[in-house]
């Protein structure tokens, strides 16, 4: 009686804790079991297109790096949310430290929490272990473009080193595509990355040849990127294009950058 | 005939003192040839039979794959040190492949409190285990592309702490086909990339700490 009993209550307990922590059973941190929403680049796309449609003045915020900074995110995303004016979010990439399944989950539902649409890039910590496997089942392709009013938006994976030849990184098949398929209505182009050339992380053999492609997009404004955690403003290549740092989140700050027909300019938050 | 008699005393005195040792030493020989190489070959057997897993283990969860199997030992005065050994299975679910890990683990149960005859109750247990994955996408040190340092951890092993509780199913005697007792149990686990997020924020409880349980099958 008594066994009957206490089999049944750990019958109990276990049916408990399987409904209760259906995500405390993992099978490893790098499994890759993504729980929760996908493919959410794409439907950002879609929302900041409807969203921005015939709209002349483009605002958007540029963070990035906001890997095992999960409070500092937070706090960026109400501080985002508390403004009216932003009308969609760009995270530059490494969402993660080591590439976890549940870091990426963890980060995602966080910006999540954000009123505007957000896409993420493929930063060099994320592409660790299954990472990169895990960003492109959430966030899509690594390689993606979308357009904001009459700007175009080409985000780049660049994380060269993390490939080591294996994949064409970064993919001059893509840019080609991207070039020659870029609707008439398009004035601008800005180029999102993680990794800038002439880091060490890039494939600097073709870093020239990059900025040549970079040129054929209509109306290159400026190429911003994060990776180095720190804000900079640069014209690496000497021709007028500038590329232009986010620093991470630690650091408490992220980009603003307002584009009108006329040009674009920038600003360094502090939250 | 004194000295005969003394001789033949002193002889025999001589013989028995002879004999003793040397009868001794001849059945020692023997059995010492005998009883030596016996002896070692016992001996041989006993410190391998040592190596008998005492227990298979089979685990749900844990960071160590969905479902691993296991094999070890226990051993310690009330048997409250365990030290396994598991093979894991992560299916491939958004990756490229499904992989295989190996895990090593050690658990010490200090308490035992037996709630009848035949269940007994381990209200704490506590350990460490360090699990690494048979894949080629995650390295231990960085691969040489990379300047040294660059990353500056594994991604292949990881160490994972865990507190837990468990309660022993002694089999009776006529039920018992391979197994003498059945122990359930369960783990509150965390590992190194979880604690270091865990320590550096604000997380819940649930984004770091894993569950698991599992079944140890005690063959002796």
């Amino acid at each position: 009686m008594r066994l009957k009993q206490l089999k049944f209550s750990i019958c109990l307990l276990l049916v408990c804790l399987l409904l209760q922590g259906c995500d405390m059973f993992e099978a490893h941190p790098y499994d890759a079991q993504v729980r929760g929403e996908t493919g959410i680049n794409a439907r950002s796309a879609s929302r900041i297109a409807q969203q921005t449609e015939g709209k002349d003045t483009i605002r958007f915020a540029f963070i990035s790096d906001t890997q095992r900074w999960y409070d500092e995110t937070k706090k960026a995303v109400s501080d985002i949310n508390r403004r009216q004016d932003i009308d969609f979010v760009i995270h530059g990439g490494d969402l993660s430290d080591f590439g976890a399944t549940h870091e990426l989950e963890m980060q995602r539902d966080i910006l999540l929490r954000l009123r505007q649409p957000w896409v993420a890039l493929l930063g060099n910590h994320d592409c660790l272990g299954t990472g990169e496997s895990v960003h492109q089942r959430i966030f899509g392709p690594s390689n993606f473009y979308f357009t904001a009013g009459r700007v175009l938006f080409v985000c780049l994976n660049t994380n060269c080193m993390e490939y080591d030849y294996s994949e064409p990184v970064p993919d001059f098949g893509f840019l080609e595509h991207v070039i020659t398929s870029v609707p008439d209505s398009i004035m601008h182009t800005v180029v999102a990355m993680h990794v800038p050339p002439f880091d060490l992380e890039f494939n600097n053999n073709v870093a020239r040849v990059f900025q040549a492609y970079l040129h054929q997009l209509p109306g290159l404004l400026c190429c911003i990127y994060g990776h180095g955690h720190r804000y900079a403003v640069d014209d690496l290549f000497n021709d007028g294009i500038l590329y232009i740092q986010t620093p991470c989140i630690d650091k408490r700050g992220y980009l603003v950058f307002t584009l009108t027909p006329d040009g674009y300019e920038h600003q360094l938050v502090a939250f | 005939m004194d000295m005969n008699t003394n001789w033949s005393l002193s002889s025999l005195l001589a013989l028995c003192l002879l004999c003793v040792p040397s009868s001794s030493h001849a059945s020692c020989d023997t059995v010492v040839i005998r009883s030596k190489h016996e002896r070692r070959v016992e001996r041989y057997q006993h410190a391998w039979s040592n190596l008998i897993p005492h227990y298979s283990k089979v685990q749900y969860a844990g960071g160590m794959g969905l479902v691993s199997l296991g094999i070890g030992w226990d051993y310690g005065r009330n048997q409250q040190w365990e030290t396994d050994m598991m093979l894991g299975l992560i299916p491939r679910y958004s990756s490229d492949n499904a992989k295989l890990t190996f895990t090593l683990r050690e658990c010490f149960t200090p308490w035992r409190f037996p709630l009848s005859a035949s269940v007994h109750a381990y209200p704490f247990s506590c350990g460490i285990y360090m699990n690494t994955v048979f894949n080629n996408e995650f390295w231990t040190t960085e691969p040489d592309r990379y300047p040294s340092g660059y990353y500056g951890f594994s991604t292949r092993v990881r160490t994972h702490l865990f507190v837990g509780q468990r309660i022993k199913f002694l089999i009776p005697d006529r039920k018992r086909v391979f197994s003498n007792s059945i122990t359930c149990y369960y783990e509150l686990s965390t590992c190194d990339f979880y604690l270091i997020s865990a320590v550096t924020n604000h997380l819940r409880p649930r984004d770091y700490l894993r569950l698991s349980f599992g079944l140890k099958l005690a063959v002796f």
